[in-house]
């Protein structure tokens, strides 16, 4: 087994440790190297940094002194548990599969601390800066356990961006709450879908990784909590014309979701998940979190759902052979397919229903 | 800043990258407060850095802020807005075959 410094318990052990390391890292010349490549946001920040969570302060309480309890430190390390992978037998193109997997994982969580961070930085307001700090511990803490499974698939990652050039966006605060707070709702659904599948069957189980994610989705939910709690701190972010921002989240998150699992079939197989009736699983998991604070949901069972989302995929997979090819009236023709059947998605009734008085839940799949 | 024109600013910063197990994290941080607004650039002077495997590197640099005009201060504000389904997190890269 890798021994690794954060599971000494004396410092000379960790010295120790990591010297072996430092050593073996001299053999690593050969490992590919990955560039992160996070992008770069400004926002509104005087509108974050006014946000006054005093009438949600119990919910808001409860919520920060759990993050701040950290009950997933020291979580975050190889033990016993870590069973050898042997990636050399790995399957091809399973294994460019799983590490499209890691990598795009980690870039996300370390953009995710980036974005945070800099939330952190530019802020005064107590409350806020607190909070985006927690958040940014654990999205860190993340991106170092997924980057040490990448380094023994001898996967390099590069940080060397810092010293590139790159532009800010800018991305208004409303929207990089419903964009924020879906994706760690649906990641934990994502995360604990696989989770349970793999308790019940763990001849699927291909690496030890994945029986990290029921702790490591448990901070998803934490974060998808704050994010809620921020946008019950004004009402106006969840009704009137804002409610359409929220259908159309929805409904971009999810249709995005499916096209990317479709694109990776042997990952699903390997762990011996149906892509269609996972997509169904954590839409519907998602549905039920989020109506904490949206007050509609997509109708998944609709009929037109399913056909819908299936027209996108492949007008999607025929833009790429597409642009690929260089054909651009067939590039054009399939754009337009997407786009109509987007509009197809859209355009389903949502399902409306009351929003609680209490927001905060506790993680329950 | 003008609204037509771009300025350039140097600034002192500091890069810190951890490439520790228990973070893995890199940020820059300028040292004169200087703040940075829709459709700046920023680069930092100098070689990449890069920090091995359990360390944490933090190095004092030079950047240089080049100021967005207002018109593209004004632009960025207005489009940025459309690529924020980027804020997604996704356990795929947007490839659609490997």
């Amino acid at each position: 087994m890798n021994m690794h410094s954060a599971d000494a318990t004396t410092a000379e052990e960790a010295i120790a440790i990591q010297e072996t390391l430092d050593s073996d890292m001299a053999t690593e010349v050969a490992m590919q190297d990955t560039l992160l490549t996070p992008r770069f946001y400004t926002t509104d920040f005087e509108e974050l940094d006014a946000i006054d969570v005093s009438g949600i302060r119990d919910e808001w309480d409860q919520l920060i002194d759990r993050m701040v309890s950290d009950p997933n430190k020291g979580h975050f390390k190889k033990n016993q548990d870590w069973d050898t992978v042997d990636w050399d037998g790995m399957e091809p193109k399973l294994k460019k599969e799983f590490i499209d997997f890691l990598i795009s994982s980690c870039t996300a969580e370390f953009s995710g601390c980036v974005l945070y961070k800099e939330m952190k930085r530019r802020g005064s307001n107590k409350d806020i800066t607190q909070l985006f700090q927690l958040m940014a511990r654990d999205e860190a803490r993340h991106a170092g356990f997924i980057n040490d499974a990448l380094r023994e698939a001898g996967v390099a990652v590069n940080l060397g961006f810092l010293t590139q050039k790159k532009k800010y966006t800018y991305f208004r605060p409303k929207f990089i709450y419903y964009a924020t707070y879906l994706s760690e709702k649906i990641g934990y659904a994502r995360y604990i879908t696989i989770f349970r599948h793999l308790e019940e069957n763990p001849q699927y189980r291909f690496h030890p990784i994945f029986k990290w994610f029921e702790e490591w989705c448990n901070d998803e939910f934490a974060h998808g909590e704050a994010f809620a709690l921020l946008m019950k701190t004004d009402p106006k972010l969840t009704k009137g014309i804002n409610v359409w921002w929220i259908k159309f989240f929805l409904t971009a998150v999810y249709s995005t979701m499916y096209i990317r699992d479709h694109q990776r079939p042997a990952f699903h197989q390997a762990l011996g998940v149906d892509p269609d009736w996972y997509a169904h699983e954590v839409f519907t998991k998602t549905s039920k979190l989020t109506q904490q604070i949206f007050p509609i949901t997509l109708d998944i069972d609709n009929p037109r759902w399913a056909a819908g989302l299936d027209r996108l995929r492949r007008a999607n997979v025929d833009l790429a052979i597409a642009k690929k090819e260089g054909r651009k009236l067939a590039q054009f023709g399939a754009s337009v397919r997407a786009g109509l059947a987007f509009v197809g998605l859209y355009t389903i009734p949502s399902k409306k229903h009351k929003v609680p008085s209490v927001t905060r839940m506790e993680p329950a799949y | 800043m003008g609204f037509f024109t771009r300025t350039k600013e140097h600034v002192p910063c500091t890069v810190e990258i951890s490439h520790k197990f228990e973070s893995l994290h890199a940020h820059v941080r300028f040292n004169n407060g200087a703040v940075i607004y829709p459709g700046d650039e920023v680069h930092v002077e100098g070689p990449e850095i890069m920090a091995p495997f359990g360390e944490i590197v933090s190095e004092d640099r030079n950047a240089i802020i080049v100021r967005a005009s207002g018109l593209e201060r004004l632009w960025t504000r207005a489009t940025g807005d459309l690529e924020v389904m980027e804020l997604c997190e996704f356990s795929f890269s947007e490839e659609v075959t490997l």
